[in-house]
């Protein structure tokens, strides 16, 4: 009797099982490629300027709002325009060579680009002022900002996320002028978080609501 | 080829004819083989640089690195984003998303007074102007879609000459020929324009007149009130324009005329109407109305009289002989209800209102005029206003086009018009046109007349531009720029000035001259949208002369027994065309017909009988040489033999959308006789077209879908809407949250406009389908405005019911999802999470009152950048397979929460305003938080009036209806 699967039989059996896994391969690269985020978290974003918040809010000494300026009042908390930066730059290190493209860009009129580094779907709908308005500390969202001498992300943005803090706001809260204090930490943030809650009128019915930040 | 050697032709020629030799398969062969042939490399000696070095070896390195790079720029991910910044902050104050600019557009033969939204310097959507005193925060369905004619890719984007593209500089050049040839003697140098709304553009008519002495300014528009003009110049000696004051009038009686839908001042009279027909004050305006096709005015009337198109001039006789100002009455007439109505308007002397369309012949006005006279109507109801000089002295088109024929123009002006469309085709305008040396034409899009002109210019869009606009009422709008020009159009006064030579001014020096305002007066204005002062006054006058009988119509006679009428209608959204290549126009269902992308004949039901005809058989008209074919549709209240015809269809150079939709009415109109035509034969062709309508049921199958009453019966039974107590159900209730959204839909308040629809696709970025799928049942509006009609098919009741998503509080849709993307929030809205939706259209197929809307296809548009741009930021786009359904514009209500609990206060009642209740020319829809009785929206549900629909399905709705009330004469027998 021959055998039932002859040497050709089991080779073409084999090499399926090799595309399948091929296969599988390209499929998850694919899929990481097309879902990826631009930017790892923790990863230093490359700009049109070595922007250092480190050096402007710890050195300096800038308060976040003045260069944010709409985060008390638009969805959008807002990037300076450069004549923000001429408030100081007409003056200090305009021969730098890393200050060039700020410098350039006032007298020609044409516009910076920066890279967006916390980027969400655009199913969402995130206002940066109701936040700022309920206790939500710069923080809690951006990280350490006063020690980045390149902007990165340092959360993953995720619904899941989001939702750590809606369902627990008390975990997070902190008095309204503590928002812009970086390394702020409550000496009890149990009690501190549940009494905010109450001071602030969260709403906690609706924090869970889909029309909270999808429409 | 000059610069080839004698040897480089020999190979072409050679190559050429290897070429033409062949035929089928073998000429891609043939192609194939050229690489390696000898001649080609003679031909193209750069191609030897390009010849294929790779061997078979190199070839797969190649392949194999390029696929390892692309894996690696795969694994970087989506492109990233970039964020702009401005530069600097001209005036200071902080950057705000959307902002709103007061202006104006002359749209529909009226002006209306518009706040544009922008976001981020991107026009997105039109609102009233609540500070106008026309719309007062209203507007109609055509303004709506002005925003989406702005961003339309088909406009014209360069000027054209002999259809090539051309540079504004060479007409420039061509305009300075123009000024010296005409310069001295004018006479072959005419202009066209449409009716002109700007003062200042009057003005500059008057210039261009004055520079070019015996050149002619030709006035012609396709939808015209030339016939009422001219009725009152009949009257009163000279032409003059009524003005209707609709709140003084207790009795109205409309001929013909659709007060509500497609008149001079609509928005007013809708709102003056409706104010003054609240049934719990006891007493309402009566409406009656007499009309041979159906209108918005006749279905909102308390007695509606369907009445053939020539039977009307003998009406209006016998009325005046009733009244005492009449010639003779008028014996043939049958009409039982004519000595109630006689008797209605003579209990309201000065109350009452005689209103005549303007299809009806100039006689009529002018015997109308002497019935309002009759009636003490003028200077209370009724006021006239003086005609500009340069309409009342202009020439018609039909003068224009003799002329243009025995070769007395030579350079013609085409202004803001299409008249290769839209002037009747018996004309032969564009015959006309070959005959003049040189044709200038000047509009937005590059129609059909720019087709055949010599010169084709493109205008900026009203909300590119400055002007001054005269509404309907005298009122004096500024119209302002909300956008840089998107293309290299000019604007109107731009184009004259720049004729004329007046060119060291721009738009906005011109209309501040022309009502010399500047400084705080002119900012106050800017930002109030209208100039207060530059009110005309009315004309005082003396009685009217009674001149002739109406009813000595030459056409009345005229009548054979198998010949119909036929009358001409605006079109409910395409008006004369104009807006033909406008999606959401095309695709908004006309309120009565709800047919959508193609016009038709309307037909009464005994008519169609009679001839065996069924909805989409297509007739063809004939009157004399003119012959129309179009399908018909049959209309319950259409006058037994009067055929009626909208105008706007059968655009042939349109744009993308508008090619081709419908038919063109113009092929049958006379000049002399442009909205009625008499002895009409309609011949079946035997073919059909199906249309696409988005109602079928025209009956509520005794379901009290619509619930009405009259106001006798009211006044007896106020809670006769009432439904019965709320049954339990084996849902648990939801916990209340802070807010409770709820809305109310007054019956007898909603005139059926539609503009609504378009309001909420404005505002939700909702798609255009087309034609085909609208066939199929799916259309994407999220409110639709349902159309009842109750009683005898010849003479029915009409009602309008707009139906949103009823925001069930037990919603039927989410217990039936398996994915939990339609779920209830805590302060009741029925939500839809677009990106939890997987398709499965359980939702839809479980929702009694079908609102929610699903889409089959990528209805959205991407491919044009102008499109994207139109869009309202803060609403999703919604792509293939997702459903989607009224949200009670959830982002309005968001803002308005963020707004509130950022200043940590409760948002005050009418704080958030809903798309469609912002539009309502009639306030009919109120929104609010149900849960406070002190909301308007609380209270109108506690009205006895207020019912739910389909309330036996114990689902609960947040959306409820208030019951219509008529308010029929109880003189008149039987159910009008």
């Amino acid at each position: 009797m021959t055998q039932v699967f002859q040497p050709p039989f089991v080779f073409l059996v084999k090499l399926v099982f090799l595309a399948v896994l091929v296969m599988a391969f390209i499929g998850i690269v694919l899929l990481r490629a097309l879902t990826a985020e631009a930017h790892a978290v923790n990863e230093a974003v490359e700009q049109p300027v070595p922007f250092s918040h480190k050096h402007h809010v710890t050195d300096v000494g800038l308060d976040c709002r003045y260069c944010h300026a709409e985060v008390e009042t638009q969805a959008f908390a807002g990037i300076p325009p450069v004549s923000t930066c001429m408030t100081c730059h007409s003056k200090l290190f305009t021969d730098q060579a890393a200050l060039a493209p700020v410098v350039k860009s006032w007298e020609t009129g044409v516009p910076l680009q920066w890279e967006r580094v916390h980027q969400l779907p655009d199913f969402v709908y995130f206002n940066h002022a109701i936040h700022v308005a309920k206790g939500v500390g710069c923080e809690s969202c951006h990280g350490r900002v006063d020690t980045m001498a390149l902007e990165t992300r340092t959360q993953d943005l995720s619904m899941k996320w989001c939702l750590s803090c809606h369902e627990a706001p008390e975990k997070f809260l902190r008095p309204r002028e503590e928002e812009f204090t970086m390394g702020y930490k409550a000496a009890d943030q149990a009690t501190l978080g549940m009494e905010l809650v109450q001071a602030y009128s969260i709403d906690r019915r609706r924090m869970m609501d889909c029309s909270l930040c999808h429409r | 080829m000059s610069s080839l050697t004698a040897r480089q032709r020999e190979a072409a020629q050679a190559l050429r004819a290897s070429v033409n030799g062949a035929r089928g398969e073998h000429y891609w062969r043939a192609l194939e083989s050229f690489a390696d042939d000898p001649r080609v490399h003679e031909l193209f000696p750069q191609l030897r640089d390009m010849g294929a070095s790779l061997d078979r070896r190199a070839f797969l390195k190649l392949m194999g690195a390029s696929m390892a790079m692309a894996g690696l720029a795969a694994c970087s991910g989506p492109p990233s984003d970039r964020i702009v910044p401005l530069l600097g902050r001209g005036d200071g104050a902080p950057p705000q998303r959307s902002l709103f600019y007061a202006t104006a557009v002359a749209v529909a033969g009226e002006v209306a007074g518009i706040l544009v939204e922008t976001n981020e310097g991107r026009p997105t959507k039109i609102e009233g102007n609540p500070e106008h005193p026309l719309n007062a925060g209203a507007t109609d369905a055509i303004t709506q879609a002005m925003i989406l004619e702005l961003w339309d890719p088909d406009r014209s984007q360069t000027p054209y000459r002999k259809q090539a593209v051309a540079s504004w500089d060479t007409f420039d050049g061509d305009a300075a020929v123009l000024r010296q040839t005409y310069g001295k003697d004018g006479s072959r140098l005419r202009v066209l324009s449409g009716r002109l709304h700007s003062t200042t553009a009057i003005d500059q008519a008057g210039q261009w007149l004055r520079r070019f002495p015996g050149s002619r300014w030709h006035i012609h528009e396709a939808i015209d009130d030339a016939a009422v003009m001219a009725g009152l110049d009949l009257a009163y000696g000279r032409p003059l324009r009524p003005r209707l004051d609709v709140s003084h009038a207790r009795v109205i009686l409309t001929l013909e005329a659709d007060l509500l839908g497609d008149m001079p001042g609509k928005m007013k009279a809708a709102r003056d109407f409706t104010a003054n027909r609240d049934p719990t004050t006891g007493s309402m305006t009566r409406l009656y109305a007499v009309e041979s096709s159906p209108t918005l005015t006749g279905a909102n009337a308390d007695h509606t009289f369907p009445m053939d198109a020539s039977d009307i001039p003998g009406l209006v006789d016998a009325l005046a002989a009733k009244l005492g100002v009449g010639l003779q009455s008028n014996p043939d007439l049958v009409f039982p209800a004519l000595d109630a109505i006689v008797n209605d308007l003579k209990m309201h002397i000065g109350t009452s209102l005689v209103v005549a369309g303007r299809s009806l012949p100039a006689p009529v006005h002018a015997c109308v005029a002497a019935i309002n006279h009759a009636l003490g109507n003028v200077g209370t109801s009724i006021h006239y206003l003086p005609v500009e000089d340069i309409e009342s002295g202009a020439g018609t088109l039909a003068g224009l086009v003799a002329d243009m024929h025995a070769r007395k123009v030579d350079t013609l002006l085409i202004l803001d018009g299409n008249p290769a469309y839209a002037a009747p085709a018996m004309l032969d305008f564009a015959g006309a046109l070959k005959k003049v040396r040189q044709s200038i034409h000047f509009g937005l899009y590059r129609d059909e007349t720019a087709a055949l002109c010599d010169w084709h210019l493109p205008s900026l869009h009203p909300l590119e531009a400055w002007s001054d606009l005269r509404a309907a009422d005298g009122t004096v709008s500024v119209q302002q720029p909300v956008i840089s020009p998107l293309y290299a159009g000019r604007s109107l006064h731009a184009l004259l000035g720049g004729i004329i030579g007046d060119v060291d001014n721009d738009d906005m020096a011109r209309v501040m001259a022309t009502w010399k305002l500047s400084g705080s007066a002119w900012d106050e204005a800017l930002r109030r949208g209208s100039i207060n002062t530059a009110v005309t006054p009315t004309v005082m006058l003396g009685a009217p002369r009674v001149a002739g009988t109406p009813s000595a119509m030459p056409s009345s006679q005229a009548r054979s027994a198998d010949a119909v009428d036929v009358v001409f209608r605006p079109d409910a959204t395409l008006w004369d065309g104009r807006h033909a290549n406008n999606g959401w126009l095309q695709e908004l269902p006309r309120p009565l017909t709800r047919l959508t992308w193609h016009n038709a004949a309307l037909v009464s039901p005994s008519l169609a009988a009679e001839r065996k005809l069924a909805n989409g058989d297509i007739v063809e008209l004939r009157a004399g040489k003119r012959r129309l074919e179009i399908p018909i549709w049959i209309a319950p209240g259409q006058a037994p033999r009067t055929v009626a015809l909208a105008l706007g269809g059968g655009r042939w150079r349109a744009g993308q959308v508008g090619t081709g939709q419908g038919s063109n009415a113009n092929a049958l109109r006379h000049t002399d006789s442009p909205w009625f035509e008499a002895g009409v034969q309609m011949i079946a062709t035997g073919r059909r077209r199906e249309l696409a309508s988005t109602q079928e049921h025209q009956a509520m199958n005794g379901r009290d879908i619509v619930r009405a009453s009259t106001l006798d019966a009211f006044r007896d039974n106020p809670s006769f809407a009432r439904g019965k107590p709320t049954p339990p159900s084996f849902y648990p209730d939801r916990s209340p949250g802070e807010y409770a959204w709820g809305m109310s839909i007054d019956l007898n308040a909603c005139i059926g406009c539609n503009a609504c629809t378009i309001a909420c696709q404005s505002e939700n970025n909702i798609p255009v389908v087309g034609e085909d799928q609208v066939r199929r049942g799916r259309q994407m509006h999220w409110i639709r405005v349902d159309r009842y009609y109750t009683g005898q098919p010849a003479a029915p009741r009409t009602f309008h019911q707009p139906v949103p998503c009823m925001h069930c509080e037990h919603a039927p849709c989410e217990v039936v999802c398996p994915v939990g993307a339609t779920v209830h929030d805590s302060e009741g809205l029925n939500l839809q999470v677009y990106n939890r939706c997987v398709g499965t259209r359980f939702c839809a197929n479980n929702c009694p009152y079908k609102v929610r809307r699903f889409n089959f296809l990528e209805f959205s548009e991407w491919a044009s950048e102008q499109s994207k741009a139109r869009r309202n930021p803060e609403v999703t786009v919604r792509s293939r397979g997702v459903m989607e359904k009224c949200t009670y514009c959830v982002q309005r209500i968001e803002s308005a929460h963020i707004e509130a609990d950022r200043e940590g206060r409760r948002i005050a009642d009418g704080e958030v305003v809903t798309a469609c209740q912002a539009v309502c020319p009639t306030k009919a829809i109120v929104f609010g938080n149900v849960a406070d009785d002190a909301t308007a929206v609380a209270r109108a549900k506690a009205s006895p009036r207020s019912y739910a629909l389909l309330e036996e399905l114990n689902t609960r709705p947040r959306t409820t209806y208030l019951a219509a009330i008529r308010n029929p004469n109880p003189a008149i027998e039987g159910d009008a």
